[in-house]
């Protein structure tokens, strides 16, 4: 398969080679590809059939260029350049079309840069990073460790030079009115030393940090946080400043754009060490747990151990865990090579990463398309100008070679004007990005490589169509024998020019469609629950270190229930640990009580009094969970999935889960969509707050979807209840569901306003085509106007031709669709990527726009007055 | 007078002369990018440094495989090695002078 490109690539590049010496050329490439391929490719020092074959193009250009002098080019540039000059119209248009397909396609890059390519910053030798998780042979995932876990990791990973542990957290900072929410990572103390981090201001954590439970309480502040709400005042270190319920010191600050070792999701703004875990509810320290898995890690390979090596030797530290973990006999160690992204989010990322070059390659071939069709156009105004040349000896090579030159001036010109257009862009993407961004978009070297390399592929693209068809060889000739009448090749390029428009139109706008309807799908979608007019706050009260008490904590989420009921917007309230497709979601493993072959890791959800009510989650079996004072014995809740998974086609309610007594079931309730609108239903168990317990909450309330609840308002209401207990995110759950589309609503939007440009282009390039035919044709109009002709049936002849470019471009486009269609399938919802109804709706739009394009310039045609077109020519 | 040999000029001479050689072999014995070395030869074959030949149609299709084509030095490629070598060792020379000089 390589050998196969990089022969392409050879045979590609021969067209490079003047022609007297081409075939010599491509012989000698090819043998040598020949005889790489029959060597084995280890150890030799040979690059692959590739990076061999990458050499071509320069030696073919060197070949091409060789009988160039400095001269000739630069009269070629002065040349091009008074070109340009002279049709400043045609250069500007042009220009800045180019400059919007060249900017769109750098811009995607930054972003793809930025998350997929470039390392998190900050970090030493990136590349010598992995990440390491746990993983089970018959349940593939990707997760955390508990602390024994990872003190047995540390121990065994000789390969290993060092294994940090880091875990996100919500953190409270600052008194009264100052109280804000933050997030941040509890971080083993060899955290920045394992990264390499050099600290901004003062130190960064040690060793010595993280050693006794609760008596290291030292902060390190990113560099954002310092600046925000330090005002950047060098003295902060040594501060104290609290945190939840205690003062913390102050020792560093770490350098700008660093934001731990992920790329994906909020970026922490401060560090403190694992030591000063606040602990469970009833302040239970989870360093000895094994059933606990929160934390996890990052290692960095030892010297000369190469990560094979390191993958290998982790089947060694698997084997140890088992046998101490006792539990989960099939439990693996994993590696993934650098940080940034786990596999599951470069996976999501590269998908959405490349659906959006795809777009924006198209976007570029469409702008190429236009500039091509307008060279055209304006080539038939220059035909007397190279005819001239000709006459004066200008041989085929030198004039393609002019253009050439032309067209890397034009090219060179919309580079530069596409700058602009990327630096604006590394602001405003991370702000329609539907993830939260952690790294800078900003560009870098790389980004403006690519740019140039756009602009070099652009200018290929644009240039050759009307390079060849000035200098073939038939119409040089023509022109030599000094005919008046466009050559046949030309018309019919253009002819196929505006064709690749209206397919490209059509397949951008039926995309567009597409993932618009996915987005309103979205929008009116079952999800199990009454999204409308629900507003959910997120409350936890770990973090502020003053809630130890279990049952006092349970007292102020039965308070905040009784406050948020009591609002004149509430039509009912309720408060649980999770909210779907918001977050706070966990799960916890299960079984049906008696059977120990069957367990699953089931949707947690503690829920408040009424909570099936509030949501609009129907109870399909039983009753639903009782408040505090209502359910004096363990029971619960169950999903139809979970039901149905465990006692298929048996009532569910009256049996138990786990151990003796266990849980009793209770009801059944109808599934929701827990984290996503587009995976089925997880089975569930909802555990009543009597009888679980999570200091993360999240308070919700229905209301009328006209009057929803305010942020405000909620905000007000806790902080009457405990005026130092800050409030997360309040979130809408109507607008969180179309939320959990975001990347969908975010490329249909990008898709939808280039699906727009490429129409207006298309239109455009149809009407000049067009008119350029009735132009043409115009003195055999006047001719049948002259006898007696219909102007209705001339209109008809002019059209026709317009109407036949325009279905092969809705028959090509159709084409184009199905396989963009296919490529987007992973973003669409409730549509399917073939969809009829949308296809037939984006051609009918496009064959509509195309007879406007076609109609505007025929009418006129049946307008054409005989003596004036007669006299004209 | 042409100017003197720049390093990889020096290093694709050194690999043609140790044996008659084809392109990849040179690519192979440098490490040299096949992006420099084919344009590089091109230049010196320009120049009269290297010629370059096809190998016999009858050895290739013994071997069942496509004729290569074959470069050595000329009279002006081996003086100019010689002289580009000499300067170089001369260049190593002071070089390593320099460094001894502010070490010591």
């Amino acid at each position: 398969m390589r050998t196969r490109v990089a022969t392409w690539l050879v045979r590609a590049s021969a067209w490079l080679v003047p022609g007297d010496r081409r075939a010599e050329w491509r012989e000698e490439w090819l043998a040598e590809l020949g005889a790489l391929a029959r060597m084995s490719s280890n150890g030799s020092g040979l690059p692959g059939p590739l990076g061999f074959a990458a050499g071509a193009l320069p030696h073919a250009l060197w070949m091409r260029m060789e009988g160039w002098t400095m001269d000739s080019l630069l009269q070629d540039i002065r040349f091009g350049m008074r070109v340009l000059l002279r049709a400043p119209g045609f250069t500007l248009v042009a220009a800045l079309t180019l400059a919007l397909g060249i900017g769109a396609n750098a811009s995607i890059f930054s972003l793809v840069n930025g998350l997929v390519l470039r390392p998190p910053a900050g970090i030493q030798v990136p590349e010598r990073m992995v990440q390491v998780a746990r993983s089970y042979e018959s349940a593939p995932r990707w997760d955390n460790f508990s602390w024994p876990a990872m003190q047995l990791i540390r121990a065994e990973a000789r390969s290993l030079s060092g294994v940090a542990g880091y875990s996100d957290r919500v953190f409270v900072l600052g008194r009264g009115a100052d109280t804000e929410q933050l997030s941040g990572q509890l971080v083993t103390g060899d955290y920045f030393g394992v990264l390499g981090v050099r600290p901004y201001l003062g130190r960064l954590l040690q060793p010595a940090d993280d050693v006794e439970p609760g008596a290291h309480p030292v902060v390190v502040l990113s560099h954002g946080l310092w600046l925000r709400r330090f005002g950047g005042d060098p003295d902060v270190v040594g501060r104290t400043v609290p945190l939840g319920a205690e003062p913390y010191e102050v020792v560093g600050v770490t350098p700008p754009g660093f934001a731990g070792a992920r790329t994906l999701g909020a970026p922490p703004a401060l560090w403190v060490p694992t030591m000063q875990h606040p602990g469970y509810g009833g302040g239970e320290l989870p360093f000895d747990m094994w059933s606990a898995s929160w934390i996890y890690l990052v290692g960095r390979l030892a010297d000369g151990v190469s990560f094979e090596q390191a993958e290998a030797s982790m089947d060694v530290v698997s084997g140890r865990l088992r046998e101490a973990s006792t539990t989960n006999s099939d439990m693996l160690v994993l590696l993934e090579r650098g940080v940034g992204l786990d596999p599951g989010d470069r996976r999501q990322a590269e998908q959405i990463s490349l659906i959006l070059l795809l777009i924006v390659g198209l976007v570029l071939l469409l702008t190429c398309t236009n500039v091509a069709n307008l060279s055209l156009a304006r080539g038939a105004a220059r035909r007397t100008e190279v005819g001239v040349r000709v006459a004066l000896g200008a041989g085929r090579a030198r004039l393609a070679r002019q253009l050439a030159v032309e067209s890397a001036l034009l090219a060179l010109l919309a580079t530069v004007l596409a700058v602009p257009i990327v630096l604006v862009a590394g602001d405003f993407l991370p702000a329609v990005f539907p993830y939260a961004v952690t790294v800078s978009l900003a560009a870098d070297a790389r980004v403006f490589a690519f740019l140039v390399i756009v602009g070099v592929a652009a200018a290929l693209l644009f240039g050759l169509a009307p390079a060849w068809a000035l200098t073939r060889r038939g119409s040089i000739d023509a022109l030599r024998a000094g005919a008046s009448t466009a050559g046949r090749a030309r018309t019919r390029l253009r002819d196929a020019l505006v064709v690749s428009q209206l397919a490209l139109s059509l397949g951008l706008v039926a995309a567009a469609a597409l993932l618009g309807r996915s987005v309103l799908n979205a929008g009116s979608a079952d999800a199990g629950f009454q999204p409308r007019g629900l507003t959910a706050a997120f409350v936890d009260l770990a973090p502020t270190g003053r809630y130890d008490d279990e049952d006092a904590a349970r007292r102020l989420f039965d308070d905040l229930v009784r406050a948020a009921e009591a609002l004149p917007e509430a039509r009912a309230a309720t408060i649980a640990s999770q909210t779907p497709l918001a977050g706070g979601h966990s799960r916890r493993t299960v079984r049906p009580q008696g059977r120990d072959d069957v367990a699953f890791e089931a949707e947690l959800t503690i829920v408040g009094p009424r909570y099936f009510e509030t949501m609009g989650i129907g109870v399909v079996r039983g009753r639903p969970l009782g408040g505090l004072d209502d359910e004096p014995e363990p029971v619960v809740v169950v999903n139809q999935a979970l039901a149905d998974m465990f006692w298929p086609g048996e009532d569910a309610v009256g049996k138990r889960l786990d151990g003796d007594p266990g849980w009793r079931v209770v009801g059944v309730a109808a599934d929701v969509q827990m984290r996503s609108l587009r995976s089925a239903a997880n089975p569930g168990v909802y555990y009543p707050l009597a009888h679980a317990y999570s200091p993360r909450m999240v308070v919700h309330v229905a209301s009328e979807p006209a009057r929803p609840v305010g942020a405000t308002t909620l905000r007000d209401m806790v902080a009457a209840l405990d005026p130092e207990l800050p409030v997360g995110a309040v979130v809408d759950l109507h607008e969180a569901m179309i939320a959990s589309m975001a990347e969908t609503r975010t490329i249909a939007l990008l898709v939808g306003a280039f699906a727009l440009l490429a129409l207006t282009l298309a239109l455009v390039g149809l009407y000049g085509l067009v008119s350029y035919g009735a132009a043409q044709r115009v003195r055999e109009i006047g001719i049948r106007i002259a006898l007696g002709a219909e102007p209705g049936s001339l209109v008809r002849l002019v059209l026709a031709r317009g109407v036949a470019i325009s279905m092969l471009g809705v028959v090509v486009g159709l084409g184009v669709a199905y396989a963009l269609g296919q490529a987007l399938q992973s973003l669409l919802f409730e549509v399917a990527a073939a969809d009829v109804a949308t296809f037939a709706g984006a051609a009918l739009l496009l064959v509509a726009t195309a007879a406007l394009g076609a109609w505007l310039p025929a009418r006129r045609a049946g307008r054409v007055d005989p003596t004036l077109s007669l006299r004209d020519s | 007078m042409p100017r003197p040999l720049g390093i990889t000029s020096l290093q694709i001479l050194a690999a043609i002369r140790s044996r008659m050689t084809y392109g990849l072999d040179i690519v192979a014995i440098t490490g040299l990018p096949s992006g420099t070395v084919y344009p590089t030869l091109a230049r010196l074959k320009r120049g009269g440094l290297v010629s370059a030949r096809w190998e016999d149609q009858r050895v290739a299709e013994r071997e069942g495989r496509p004729r290569r084509r074959y470069y050595e030095l000329t009279g002006a490629g081996e003086r100019a090695l010689a002289e580009g070598a000499s300067r170089m060792a001369g260049l190593a020379a002071e070089l390593e002078a320099r460094a001894v000089g502010r070490s010591g």
